[in-house]
C-alpha cells in the first residue's frame, strides 16, 4: 500500500469512527434542541394569551408571534428524528408511541399545522374578534396531542 | 331550681367565622386537587381565588377575630411548648401551644400553595394563573412543578391534622364537634373566649375579596 492510500485509509476510518461518535450523541441532542423549540413555542403561546387578555392588545406582538408560532408548526415533524425517544438515554417526556404510532402522531402535526397557518393568517390580517379563537385551536392542538404521545407529569 | 356547681359550663369556643374558613378551606382543597387532575383549569383557578379570600380573611381574623382565633393568643414559644408536651400546662380553650403551630403550618403551606399556584402555567399556555405574566415562560413552568411538588406537603400536614385529632379522640377528648357547632364545655378554671362582633367580620370578608380581586386580575385596577 502506497503511503497517499494508507493515509487516505486512516482518513476514512478517522471519518467512521468520528460519525459513530456523532451517531452516539444525535438522539440526546435532538432530545435538547426539540425541548428548546418546545420552550419557544410555549413562550409565544404564552405572549400571545397575555395579549388576549390584556385590556388593549398589541397587535404588533400578536403578529410577530403568531408567524414563529406557524413557523415552528412547519418545522415541527422534523423535531422527532428517530432515536431521539426514551432509548436516547436522555430525559424526555416524548413517549415511544411517537415512533410507533406514526400515522396517528402525522395527522396531530397536520391538525397543528392547520391551525397555526390560520391563525397567522388571521393575525396579520389583524381580526381582533377572530384572533382569540383562532389561538385557542392552536393550543388545543397542543394540548391534543400532549395527551396522547406525551408523558403526563409524575407528581 | 339552683343549676349544681358541678355542671358542665358550656361557652363558644371557635367562632363563626373560623369555623366557616375552616370547613370551606377542607372542602376546597381536595376540590382543587380533583380540578386540577381532571383538566378543569378553570374550576382549579376559581378554587385557589377562592382559597386566597379565605387566607387572607383568616390573616386579618388572626389579629381581630375571637381570642381563640387570634395568633397572639395561640402562638408560643418553645418553653410553653415543651410546658405542654411535659403535661404540665392545666387544659385551656382554644388551640394547645402545639396544635397553634399546626394552625400556623397549614395556614403558611396553603398560602405558599395558592402563592405558586399564581405564577404557574399549563404546558399549552391555555390557563396561566393571574400573575404568570409577570414571569417566563419557563419560570412559570418550573413553578408548576413547585406546585405540584407543595402539594404533597399540604397532604402531609393534612394526614398530621387528622391523625392529631384521631390521637386526641383516643384519650376521650373529641374535637370535631365543637368545630362544627362552635360551642364546647369549659376546663374547670378555663375563662369563656371573647367574641367580636359580627361587623368586623364582614369587613374583614370585604377587604379579602377586594385583594382577591385585584390579584385576580393581574395586580391591575
Amino acid at each position: 500500500m502506497r503511503p497517499s492510500h494508507r493515509l487516505a485509509l486512516a482518513a476514512l476510518a478517522l471519518v467512521v469512527v468520528g460519525s459513530a461518535a456523532i451517531a452516539d450523541v444525535s438522539g440526546p441532542q435532538a432530545v435538547k434542541a426539540r425541548q428548546a423549540h418546545m420552550k419557544a413555542l410555549g413562550a409565544s403561546a404564552k405572549a400571545v394569551g397575555e395579549q388576549i387578555r390584556a385590556p388593549a392588545a398589541d397587535l404588533g406582538v400578536v403578529r410577530a408571534e403568531a408567524a414563529k408560532i406557524d413557523a415552528a408548526a412547519k418545522a415541527l415533524p422534523t423535531w422527532f428524528p428517530a432515536g431521539s425517544g426514551p432509548s436516547s438515554g436522555a430525559k424526555t417526556e416524548a413517549l415511544p408511541l411517537i415512533w410507533t404510532d406514526t400515522v396517528g402522531f402525522a395527522a396531530k402535526q397536520r391538525a397543528l399545522a392547520a391551525a397555526a397557518a390560520k391563525f397567522d393568517q388571521i393575525a396579520q390580517a389583524g381580526d381582533a374578534a377572530a384572533i382569540n379563537p383562532a389561538f385557542r385551536e392552536v393550543a388545543a392542538a397542543c394540548k391534543s396531542c400532549h395527551q396522547t404521545y406525551k408523558e403526563k407529569d409524575k407528581d | 331550681m339552683a343549676v349544681p356547681e358541678r355542671r358542665d359550663r358550656r361557652a363558644t369556643v371557635w367562632d363563626a367565622p373560623t369555623r366557616l374558613v375552616h370547613w370551606l378551606i377542607a372542602l376546597l382543597i381536595p376540590f382543587s386537587w380533583w380540578s386540577a387532575h381532571n383538566d378543569h383549569l378553570p374550576w382549579h383557578r376559581l378554587s385557589g381565588y377562592c382559597i386566597l379570600g379565605l387566607l387572607v380573611f383568616r390573616l386579618i381574623w388572626g389579629f381581630i377575630g375571637a381570642s381563640t382565633s387570634r395568633f397572639g393568643e395561640f402562638v408560643s414559644g418553645p418553653a410553653r411548648v415543651r410546658a405542654y408536651l411535659a403535661g404540665r400546662l392545666s387544659a385551656g380553650v382554644g388551640h394547645n401551644p402545639l396544635g397553634g403551630w399546626s394552625v400556623v403550618a397549614m395556614l403558611t403551606a396553603l398560602a405558599a400553595q395558592v402563592g405558586l399556584g399564581l405564577f404557574s402555567i399549563d404546558e399549552d399556555s391555555l390557563e396561566p394563573g393571574p400573575l404568570a405574566a409577570l414571569v417566563s415562560f419557563d419560570t412559570a413552568r418550573a413553578i408548576a412543578h413547585i406546585h405540584h411538588l407543595m402539594f404533597w406537603v399540604v397532604i402531609a400536614l393534612v394526614v398530621l391534622h387528622l391523625g392529631a385529632i384521631a390521637f386526641y379522640a383516643a384519650r376521650g377528648r373529641h374535637l370535631t364537634r365543637a368545630m362544627i357547632v362552635g360551642r364546647a364545655a369549659l376546663p374547670p378554671g378555663a375563662q369563656a373566649p371573647r367574641l367580636v362582633p359580627v361587623w368586623r367580620a364582614v369587613l374583614a370578608a370585604a377587604a379579602a375579596a377586594a385583594l382577591v380581586w385585584f390579584v385576580a386580575h393581574g395586580l391591575r385596577l
